[in-house]
């Protein structure tokens, strides 16, 4: 029995640590200047399809220096070819950015003498800002690094490296012009000895001068791997404070959450003061931070879910089939290539991180949640036509109680001061009834 | 008062996180969902139990006419509930809890066939009375296989402190009363070893190492579902062996396979593997009412076929005197 035990142990050693190598990796990188300009990568856009194992993704970063001095570094999973690397549509960025994004809408209340039916009307939610070849193969030996590929995409030059250690690779950026942020040689190390490649790209800028395009275009890549992630470790490199990433998944199956992070929805369907009409984008920035610090600065927040073939209420226009190819969509049209169908459901995420909440990378995890969601904020404007049924004195008598409540509930999700909301909430409020129509009716 | 079952405790406790969850995390599950749940493991733990006496009282009716050797012949587990005792609804409550906590689904019928595998589970893959799958577990694997609408949130519990505590203190308050602390021990400890060898290789700083233990889910998972009792291993010895597979497993797939669930599918890939440690480390089956290690029958979980049959015979000795000096004759 003994050497049964002793058997039986080895055995299962060998079984459960089989560790089968499959280097693979997503993306999103850091800024390095190649001048001594300050250089933050702020708000990042990344546009993710992903079906099975294959990947389109799309980075968009909104870049304000000078185009020289772009250059971005990006761990990848597998050696891309120039065919797996293409420039994106600046637009469609901004498509999926308007479709998803948290609206504000309008409801007019009816004449209280009448039917209660409200009325449904979307406004356009605010939006945030989008952002020839041939291979070579040297190697230099001292450094270890290895130019793995060389191509020209777009407004954009392309090297794949791969690298045996960090330290050869970092002198090896700095010696071609690339500055690199310190604390960037500890950050590569964990992607080298993974056996990832590094996508470095800068910008040709004849080519751009020879382009219509005035801003960089995204860049988009296709590749297969295992593993559903965002590094954004390196992208804490070089940023002082905390940087926001909205995520776009595009999934045949259904929502994305983050596996290794907490996913919470926006506070949504809150009926707030109508003068937030004027500034909305005030209040989302005040709502986002307010949640995000009462959530302990450390969760993905789900801002929408929606099976694209329709919204309600719609910000935007679905993306067409033909928008949805230029986002990576590559499920289209393919009867019997998914179990889950072909449609497409939307996940955005977004994510405000820092170096000390967020340690590890992102990992996505696909999921069959159906479930739509959006972030919705309700206007509701009172009837202020003449009415003057019994119905029409209570309905005036109630509304400075609903604005109040409205007021509580945008101090509540803002932070800001009740006082103040109420200073700009109560005006403009029809004139309720005096106190005397109680005794001394029409 | 103090109950005397360790279920008690893990059924108040699996009650508190999902209270917890529901109301402070932001969880997807709905409370139908969570009705249908409960109803189909109760279902089915209350249609076995019935079937199962049922066949029984038929089985003894025709054991005793054609028969008077029949009280003494080995009979199977199904057939065989040796004492009417009161039906088992703990454990289908722990089962029905350790589902809602980490199933979500987008259908009632998903949610519903979980409830059913899991708790059949029980009764269909059972070897000398004692079955080797952990129920939920079971359920869990089993929807993620065959339907295309269940997944499980491993994120959804985040990285907090203080739950870590709750899921710690709670856990080891059930742990110590059923004796099982050595198996989240030799889980938590080997895995966490696995996790800081990859750590210190790959050249991340400590935070990394940190966030990925901190993880709720794996707290609640090492602490409540894979320490079951009663379909682990017996022996102390087989039940480390058996944790520390697990943990590498884990860690393999969730580090090469890029499982984000890879803990549910070690725990299921290995459990048949609890009975090849049984035959090689024997020890007493763990009972809940007397504590580890003392053999006790009930209606579902029945002990070794050695200790029934005796139970058994002695129960037809008395009831059928007749039959006595047949059975005096008898080992």
């Amino acid at each position: 029995m003994k050497f049964l035990r002793g058997l039986f142990i080895v055995l299962l050693a060998l079984v459960v640590t089989i560790v089968p190598m499959s280097p693979a990796w997503a993306f999103c990188g850091f800024y390095v200047g190649k001048a001594d300009s300050k250089l933050y990568n702020k708000a990042s856009q990344v546009a993710i399809a992903r079906s099975g194992n294959r990947t389109v993704l799309t980075m968009a970063n909104d870049y304000q220096g000078d185009a020289k001095d772009f250059a971005l570094v990006v761990p990848v999973p597998v050696l891309l070819k120039e065919n797996q690397v293409k420039v994106g549509d600046p637009k469609i960025m901004q498509r999926l950015d308007d479709f998803s994004a948290p609206r504000l809408v309008e409801y007019f209340d009816e004449n209280p003498c009448n039917q209660n039916v409200y009325e449904k009307m979307p406004i356009p939610a605010s939006s945030a800002p989008s952002a020839s070849s041939g291979n070579t193969r040297r190697r230099d030996s001292s450094l270890g690094v290895t130019i793995e590929a060389k191509f020209t995409v777009g407004e954009y030059d392309i090297l794949i490296l791969s690298a045996k250690e960090s330290g050869g690779l970092e002198t090896w950026l700095t010696q071609n012009g690339y500055r690199i942020p310190a604390g960037a040689k500890q950050l590569l190390q964990p992607y080298i000895r993974q056996k990832m490649k590094f996508f470095v790209a800068k910008v040709n800028l004849k080519e751009l001068a020879k382009s219509d395009y005035k801003s960089l275009r995204p860049l988009m890549m296709a590749y297969e791997s295992p593993k559903f992630m965002l590094p954004i470790r390196l992208g804490m490199v070089n940023a002082q404070s905390e940087q926001d990433l909205i995520v776009y998944i595009l999934s045949p199956r259904g929502q994305v959450e983050v596996a290794n992070y907490r996913t919470v929805k926006i506070p949504s369907d809150a009926e707030v003061p109508l003068y937030i009409k004027g500034e909305f984008s005030n209040f989302y920035k005040s709502m986002f931070k307010t949640s995000y610090n009462r959530e302990g600065r450390k969760v993905a927040f789900l801002e929408y879910a929606w099976d694209m073939s329709s919204c309600d209420p719609c910000s935007a226009e679905p993306l067409n089939p033909e928008e949805l190819k230029k986002a990576g969509v590559f499920w289209l049209n393919q009867p019997n290539s998914n179990p889950y169908g072909n449609g497409v459901f939307i996940t955005r995420l977004h994510v405000r991180y820092t170096r000390d909440k967020f340690p590890e990378d992102l990992v996505f995890q696909e999921t069959a949640n159906r479930q739509q969601f959006q972030g919705r904020y309700v206007l509701r404007h009172p009837y202020t036509g003449d009415a003057s049924c019994r119905e029409a004195r209570d309905y005036r008598n109630s509304l400075p109680q609903k604005v109040e409540k409205q007021s509580q509930t945008l101090a509540r999700l803002t932070g800001w001061n009740i006082q103040d909301i109420r200073k700009k909430s109560f005006v403009n409020l029809p004139q309720s009834e005096p106190w005397w129509r109680r005794i001394f009716p029409f | 008062m103090i109950p005397k079952d360790a279920r008690d405790y893990q059924i108040l406790f699996l009650s508190l996180f999902l209270f917890l969850g529901v109301y402070n995390r932001d969880w997807t599950l709905r409370p139908d969902f969570m009705l249908v749940v409960f109803a189909s493991c109760l279902g089915t733990q209350w249609g076995i139990s019935v079937i199962r006496h049922g066949m029984h009282d038929w089985w003894t009716g025709v054991r005793d006419r054609f028969s008077p050797l029949a009280g003494v012949s080995p009979t199977s587990p199904l057939t065989d509930p040796s004492t009417p005792s009161p039906l088992n609804l703990r454990s289908a409550v722990i089962t029905s809890l350790g589902l809602c906590l980490l199933l979500r689904a987008d259908h009632y019928s998903t949610m519903a066939i979980a409830g059913c595998l899991a708790i059949s589970s029980k009764f269909l893959f059972q070897v000398r009375g004692k079955h080797f799958f952990n129920p939920a577990n079971f359920g869990i694997i089993a929807v993620l296989l065959l339907t295309h609408d269940a997944w499980v949130s491993p994120g959804q519990w985040g990285e907090e402190g203080w739950y870590g505590l709750l899921f710690v203190g709670a856990g080891g308050l059930v742990l110590q009363r059923v004796g099982r602390w050595d198996t989240t021990a030799a889980f938590l400890g080997s895995y966490a070893v696995l996790e800081a060898i990859r750590n210190v290789w790959l050249g991340w700083t400590w935070d990394v190492f940190g966030h990925r233990l901190m993880s709720g889910s794996l707290l609640l998972f090492a602490l409540f579902m894979m320490t079951d009792p009663r379909s682990i291993p017996n022996a102390r010895a087989s039940r480390i062996i058996w944790a520390v597979a697990i943990a590498g497993l884990t860690f393999t797939l969730r580090n090469y396979f890029f499982l984000s669930t890879a803990v549910l599918w070690a725990l299921f890939a290995l459990a048949p593997l609890s009975l090849l440690l049984d035959y090689l480390w024997s020890a007493p089956q763990f009972s809940w009412l007397s504590g580890a290690g003392i053999t006790e029958s009930e209606a579902d979980e029945r002990t070794s076929t050695l200790q029934s049959a005796t139970l058994q015979s002695t129960r037809v000795y008395f009831s059928n005197p007749e039959l006595s000096p047949v059975y005096e004759e008898l080992p």
